[in-house]
Formats: C-alpha cells, structure tokens, sequence
C-alpha cells in the first residue's frame, strides 16, 4: 500500500536540483492559504458535526429520529459537484443576485454588495457542508457506545446540558472527534476541482503548476511530499499527546444514555438548526442538480452511454469496498495484536491526504514498470504479448481506491476491535474452536456493524473519487464521474447534472442504510 | 488528389503489414469526447477505421510515458503548445511522415515531426459594449493606468495564461515582461479566478471591463442553446484583436502526437491525416469555431464577423521554451494574488 508513496518519493530524488525559488517563494503562501483552509474546515465541520451528534443523541426535539440519518446525507455529494451548484446559486446570474437586482432595481454588481463565492471563505464553507457529516458519523458512533453513567453523573451533581457539554461530552470525545476532523481535512487536502473553482491558491496547486507548466514531475512531487509530511506530523503530534489516555468507557455499565425532552420554543430551535444544516449541504446543491436535470430531460438530451458508467460506477465502487474492508480488517487485526502503532501501516494512511492525480502518477509508475516485466516475461518464455494487464486494466483504479481509502475501513474496524476486545475471540479458542469457526461465527460477527459502515463509507468515498479514476482507467471505460468532468470541463454544466444526480442518488442508498444499520445495532 | 493517393498508399501498406487486427484507432484525448465526435464520425465513416476515444486530463503524457512498449495509444491529442512540447520532451513521440505535413504552414509543425497543430486559437480581449469605445487596444494597455481596477482575468498558471506571458517574455525580455505583469496584476478588478467564460459573466455583471479570453468561447456563448443566459453575457460585449495592427495577436494551438509505441501505426498516420484534410478542417472551423491551421479552409462565418485575426509571427517553440520562466515570473509577482496596492 505504501508502494505509490514510495514510488513519489523515488520520483522526488529524480532530479534533486531543488527549485530555490519553488519553495522559498510559492510554499509560503500555498502553505498559509492551504492552512487557512484547514483551519476553516476543521473549526466547522467539529463545530456542525460534534453538535449534530450531540443534539441527536442527546435531546428529543421534533424530527430527531428523521435528522439522526439526514445529518449523513450532504456526504453523498462530491466537494467539486457541491462547489460547482453553490456557484451557479451565488453568482451573478444566480436566483439570489437575480432576486437582489429585481427587488432593488440595480444593475450591476457595484451598485450592492453581495459576497463573492469564489473566494477562500467561500471554499471552507461550502466544502464544511459536505464533510462535517465524518464528523457527525465518528462523533455519533461514539455517543452510542458511550455509557450514560458519566451523564447521569453530571446531572446528579447538578450540572446543567452546557456544563455537561463542555466538562464531559467535550474532552471525552476528542478522540472521535479528531478521527472524524482528520478525515475531513484530508478531503480538502486531495481537492483539485473545488478549490480551482474557488480560486484557492492551495498546495494542491502549486503541485500541479510546477508538474505540468513547468515540467517538474520530480519538484512536484518533493512538494506533494512535503505537504503529506507536514500532516503526518499533525497527526502525529495529536495521537502522541494522548497516548496514555484511555477515553474509552467499558461498554458493561448498561446505563443507556438517556435522552433529555427539550421544551417547545427550544425544540423547535434546535429543529430549526439541523434543518438549516441539512438544507445547505444536501437541499441546495441537490435542488440546482434537480432542475438543470428535469432541463436536460424534458428535452430528450440524455446520453445512453450514461447506463454503462453507471454499471462500471457501482461495480468498481464495490470491488473498492470489498477490497478495503478486507485489507483494513487484517491491517487492523495487526495493529491490535501487536497493540502498537506500526510505521509502515501509518505510511499507508498518507494516501488519503496525496491529491488525486498525484496518487495516480505513483501508481502508474510501478504498476507501468511491472507490465513491462510481465510482457517481457511472457514473450521470452511464450512469444506472447500480453499487453497492460495491471496498468491497462481497472486493476489499477481499484488499486488507487484501495491506497486512497483504506484508512478510512482500517480506522473503522480498529476502532470496534478495540472496543469489543479479545475476550470473546479467547473464549472461542478455548472452547476448540479453531481459527477459521472463530473468525466466521465470532469475530466478523461481532464486528459488523464496524464493517458494514467501513464497506458503506468506502462504497460512497469510490463513487465520488474522480482524479485517480480519470487518469487510470482502461481505454473504453467511463464512470459516472468521469463523464460529469468531461462534460464540466467544457463548461456543459447542465449535461453533467444528471451523471451527477446519479452520483448523489447512488451514494445515498449505502449512506442511509449504512447509517440505519448502525443506528440498530449500538 | 495527392491525398487520396497518400491514403490509398497507407491503405495498401496496411494490408501488407504481417499483424492484420481489426483496423482501429485508439485515441489518447485531452479534448472532449464531444468535441471530437464529429470528427471521428466522419473519420470513421470514410475509411471503415474504428476509434476509441479516451478521455484524459493532466498526466496523459506520464501515462503514455509509463506505459511504454506496451501503451495502447496510438495518438495522443492535446491543446496548449506547452503540453505538445512535454510530449516531446518525455519521448513518446515518432516522427509524423513529412508527406501527411507537407501542406502545413511552417510555425504549426514541429520540426522533427514531434507534433502537428490541428487549430489555432487567439488569446483576446473582451470588452464591455456600453462601458469601451477602443478599437485599438494593445496587451501593453492592459498595465496602463487607464485600465485600473477594471481587468478580469482567469489564473496566471493557466495553460492559456502561460502561454500568453511567455509569447511577451520572448518579445520584450523578462524584465520589461516582469513589469507589465505586475501593471496588469494591479488594475485588475479582482483576483484571478473562475474560467475564461466567467471572466464574460463578470462583465455582463458589471464587475469589470475587460477580461482576456480565447476566441472560441464568444462564438460558444452565442450559440449555446443549453444555457441561453450565456447568449445574454456574450451579447453584452465586444472581441478585440490586441495588437492587431502590429500583427502580433498571441496564438496559441491545438495539437496531434504519433504515439511512439502505437500499435496501430498506419491507422493512426491516416487519422491524422485526415484531421488536416479540409474536411475535418471545416468541422473544427464550425463546430468549435477555432481558426483551421490549413491554408485554404476558411474560419466559419461567426468567427470572421468579429474582425481579421492578424497573428503573431514569433515561433511557437519559442512560446513553449519560455513557459517555465513564464510561470515562475507569474509566481514571483504573486499574479493569482490580485492587486497588490
């Protein structure tokens, strides 16, 4: 799995006349508007996520049971198709500006003042909407496993919900609540399309100016390097500050939290909240997709070649799944065997963070490299050639969907594996069970609502990649998201709205039942 | 004449080659499979050659390169005289039969045969209908201080934009180049960004005068039946050829590469053939209202209404020689910054 970084890092040495300029001048700023962004995001999506979670698991105000899955909702939509509705609400031409100019009677923009979507608060924001719901997933997981000993604690002693809030639920949920920020922010980081449609001057751009407009593969990767580096060290930093610490509460106290009835006016503000969030995650870019989508098919412009993509999209998506949950359960089972925290496997997670396009550079590389051996192999022993069967085939995008998101199953499935603990595998094997009876009757049984969520998220994570799956995928092959860029990319909006609905729609099945499911079973 | 001569002779050496397959052509695209279908329906039509088309962004040329021996690619196509020198910096070339380029003007070969441009767009102005009555306008008016505060523009590091700087690095010397980028970067009217077509948006809007843009996108506004509001933003300006009057409107290619490894080599040579025969020719000059790089095929009748495109002379290789120092001076002057005072 660390096979692409390494290949990057080979990649890097290739041509070591560092660029003096490249990063004394460009870094600076990259790296202060690329934070700045981080910043936004990771400060919005724990702030909307940890108080969704909260509010969900905590209170009963109307509509909380429709809000604990809709809260999932906004992650069906990919940041760039989010980016790309926002900014034809927004701008100029948009319903709002419209309804400001016919209202006022202005005529040009100088005559009022209207933000500018395109712009770095403009991009945290909307990019916030989509993501925080990873930290609504990670956060709400852990309010359901957590005891209501502590709570009930807390308010025997008199403390009222703000004081619990900030003295309890805050500090014991950090853990969850660093998991779901991280996976957040390595979303913005491997964003190409959002933040080139916003204007963003991030890292991810100064990568690809000096890759393709200055030739520099080599400088480009040392650049993709450093950032990866710089959030290793981050989330580094942040698991050795809590490295003693045990957050997790034994699940035996059976003391199920308990949900606490707000009053009316409360109520409904707190109603009034969730719908807000759910309305600009999912509401509006869903509604822009809708009607540009009902457009495009009332005028019988709809292209067949869009069911084949849609076939490939559900298939690579759950080959990737698969994959995944398979690699991360093992990964994971590795990790708690060892109880330690192993180097290599923390390489892997970094290919969550590699911009899409880079990633798939260092995967071409090898897997390139391996097909030339393969077919000399094979025409020395055979006469044959046998072509790209790695790099030429879609084993390379489920390779792709397998480095780019493991960590998300692998962090998943350890998370429960911690939980449950091996008492349960122990018994089994005392009793004679051997190791296969335990595994099937035991463990994957015990651990799946663990793995029906790492399988849902990586499901929805796949459908929605594009970069990788651009640059890899077999002649003849499209996806749905393929065929919402080429048609984005030549500003055909209103035809990539309906591939992009299909996403949304796709998405949303395992999002809702993935969230059902967990729902149940804690 | 001589052309249908030169693909029945590719024709017959195609028979005679010893690996007879099934005769197709696989496309390695940077455009998009809409904008090439016309042509390869036609293509396809006339010489029974099936084509796959796939669809690539950045990378196509590390791919190809990677890929190696064994790359199914046969062509690779692309725009921007950048992207075509990095094909042939990275090797994945063979040389394009002079006999297929003999008819192409000089400045759209490449040499060696590396490459062959296929159209040629200019990188003009738009300006605002009500708001500017010049005629004339010049890329060194764009730093006056007449202009202050009312230049949009998409990114510096654009291809586009690349392209651009580097053509007036290769004019006036990076100094004088230095000092026109850091004028145009303060009287723009907001900080790069969006594409060329929201630059048009920005001045239907009000929020600038001029934006620089490639011609092909006024003639796609105007007949963008999808998204009528578009007809509507193009109406509301006018295109100007910069530096008209001393022939030097900045030009910038599409472009064909004969992949080195192409496993199918004559059906590939006919192809690109074929996209400079005055039939394909016609298509890209009418469907995606790019100038025709063929002498004797006519831009469509849209394009000839906005005025006599008067191109700039300077070698393309030139342009592509100066891009990293282009995009260095864009970074060194923090262009995508916006206006520094």
């Amino acid at each position: 799995m660390a096979l692409p970084i390494l290949a990057l890092a080979f990649l890097a040495l290739g041509r070591f006349s560092v660029e003096g300029g490249l990063f004394s001048r460009m870094l600076p700023v990259a790296l202060t508007e690329t934070g700045l962004l981080l910043l936004f995001v990771g400060v919005f999506t724990a702030i909307v996520g940890l108080m969704s979670a909260w509010l969900v698991s905590s209170f009963e105000f109307p509509g909380r049971k429709l809000f604990q899955w809709a809260f999932i909702l906004p992650l069906a939509i990919p940041t760039y198709i989010s980016a790309y509705a926002w900014v034809e609400v927004m701008e100029f031409t948009g319903p709002i500006q419209t309804t400001i100019r016919a209202v006022t009677g202005a005529k040009t923009i100088r005559e009022y003042w209207f933000p500018d979507i395109r712009s770095l608060e403009g991009a945290a924001i909307v990019m916030s909407l989509v993501l925080y719901p990873y930290v609504y997933l990670s956060c709400r997981a852990f309010f359901l496993m957590q005891s209501g000993a502590l709570v009930a604690a807390s308010r025997a002693l008199g403390a009222n919900a703000w004081r619990t809030f900030f003295a309890i639920i805050l500090p014991l949920s950090r853990p969850a609540l660093i998991v779901g920020v991280t996976l957040a922010l390595m979303e913005v980081l491997n964003d190409v399309g959002a933040v080139e449609f916003f204007g963003v001057n991030s890292i991810t751009k100064i990568v690809y100016t000096t890759w393709l407009n200055r030739s520099n593969l080599p400088g480009a990767a040392q650049l993709a390097l450093t950032a990866i580096l710089l959030i290793g060290t981050l989330i580094w930093l942040e698991q050795y500050a809590r490295r003693r610490r045990d957050y997790l509460t034994r699940r035996d106290s059976r003391v199920p939290p308990s949900l606490i009835k707000l009053s009316m006016p409360v109520g409904l503000l707190v109603t009034a909240f969730c719908a807000g969030v759910v309305f600009l995650g999912f509401g509006v870019p869903v509604l822009e997709l809708l009607s540009t989508s009902i457009n495009r098919v009332m005028r019988g412009a709809l292209r067949p070649a869009i069911w084949p993509a849609f076939i490939n999209t559900i298939m690579l998506a759950a080959g990737g799944a698969l994959l995944c949950v398979s690699i991360g359960y093992f990964t994971a089972r590795k990790m708690i065997n060892r109880d330690g925290r192993g180097g290599w496997s923390f390489l892997a997670t970094f290919g969550y963070a590699v911009p899409g396009t880079i990633l798939a550079i260092g995967i071409l590389v090898p897997l390139g490299f391996l097909d030339g051996l393969i077919n000399d192999g094979t025409r020395a022993i055979w006469g044959v050639t046998v072509g790209l069967i790695l790099s030429g085939s879609p084993i390379a995008i489920l390779y792709a969907y397998t480095v780019r998101f493991l960590t998300v199953s692998h962090n998943n499935i350890e998370a429960a594996m911690k939980k449950r603990g091996l008492n349960l595998l122990d018994a089994s094997h005392i009793l004679g069970a051997n190791k296969w009876r335990t595994l099937i009757e035991i463990d994957l049984p015990t651990l799946r609502p663990a793995l029906v969520a790492a399988m849902t998220l990586v499901f929805v994570e796949c459908i929605k990649e594009l970069p990788a799956t651009l640059l890899l995928r077999p002649i003849g092959l499209e996806t749905l998201s393929t065929f919402v860029y080429a048609e984005a990319s030549i500003e055909n909006f209103e035809a990539a709205a309906v591939p992009a609905l299909l996403i949304v729609l796709i998405a949303l099945v395992p999002a809702i039942l993935g969230g059902r499911l967990q729902g149940n079973h804690s | 004449m001589k052309r249908t001569l030169i693909l029945a002779a590719l024709g017959a050496a195609s028979f005679g080659a010893t690996n007879v397959q099934a005769e197709e052509v696989n496309i390695y695209s940077l455009r998009q499979p809409e904008l090439l279908a016309p042509l390869t329906a036609a293509f396809e039509e006339k010489t029974g050659i099936k084509t796959n088309v796939l669809f690539v962004k950045d990378g196509v040329v590390d791919r190809v390169a990677s890929e190696g021996e064994n790359s199914p690619a046969d062509v690779v196509m692309t725009v921007d005289i950048g992207r075509l020198d990095a094909a042939k910096q990275a090797g994945i070339w063979q040389p394009i039969p002079q006999d297929i380029t003999a008819d192409v003007p000089a400045n759209f070969v490449e040499p060696d045969g590396a490459w062959v441009a296929l159209t040629a767009r200019a990188r003009v102005f738009y300006v605002s209908k009500d708001r500017v009555d010049a005629e004339n306008l010049s890329y060194a008016d764009l730093a006056s201080d007449e202009w202050a505060g009312r230049v949009c523009t998409r990114s510096g590091q654009h291809a586009y934009s690349i392209g651009l700087v580097a053509s007036q690095i290769a004019h006036n010397g990076e100094e004088a180049t230095k000092e026109w980028l850091e004028g145009v970067r303060d009287n723009l009217a907001r900080k790069p960004t969006g594409n060329d077509r929201a630059q048009v948006q920005a001045i239907y809007s009000g929020e600038c005068d001029l934006a620089i843009g490639n011609t092909y996108y006024m003639g796609k506004m105007l007949t963008n039946d999808a998204e009528p509001e578009q007809k509507e933003w193009a109406a509301s300006v006018r295109l100007v050829y910069p530096d008209a009057e001393q022939s030097k409107t900045h030009v910038n290619i599409s472009g064909v590469v004969l992949a080195k490894h192409a496993p199918n080599e004559d059906a590939a040579k006919q192809f690109i053939d074929f996209l400079l025969s005055d039939e394909a020719q016609a298509i890209y000059a009418e469907t995606n209202f790019e100038f025709p790089i063929m002498p004797g095929v006519e831009a469509s009748d849209l394009v000839q209404s906005w005025g006599e495109l008067k191109a700039d002379s300077l070698p393309l290789a030139e342009i592509a020689d100066k891009r990293d120092e282009a995009s260095k001076l864009v970074d060194e002057v923090k262009f995508d910054e916006g206006p520094q005072n």
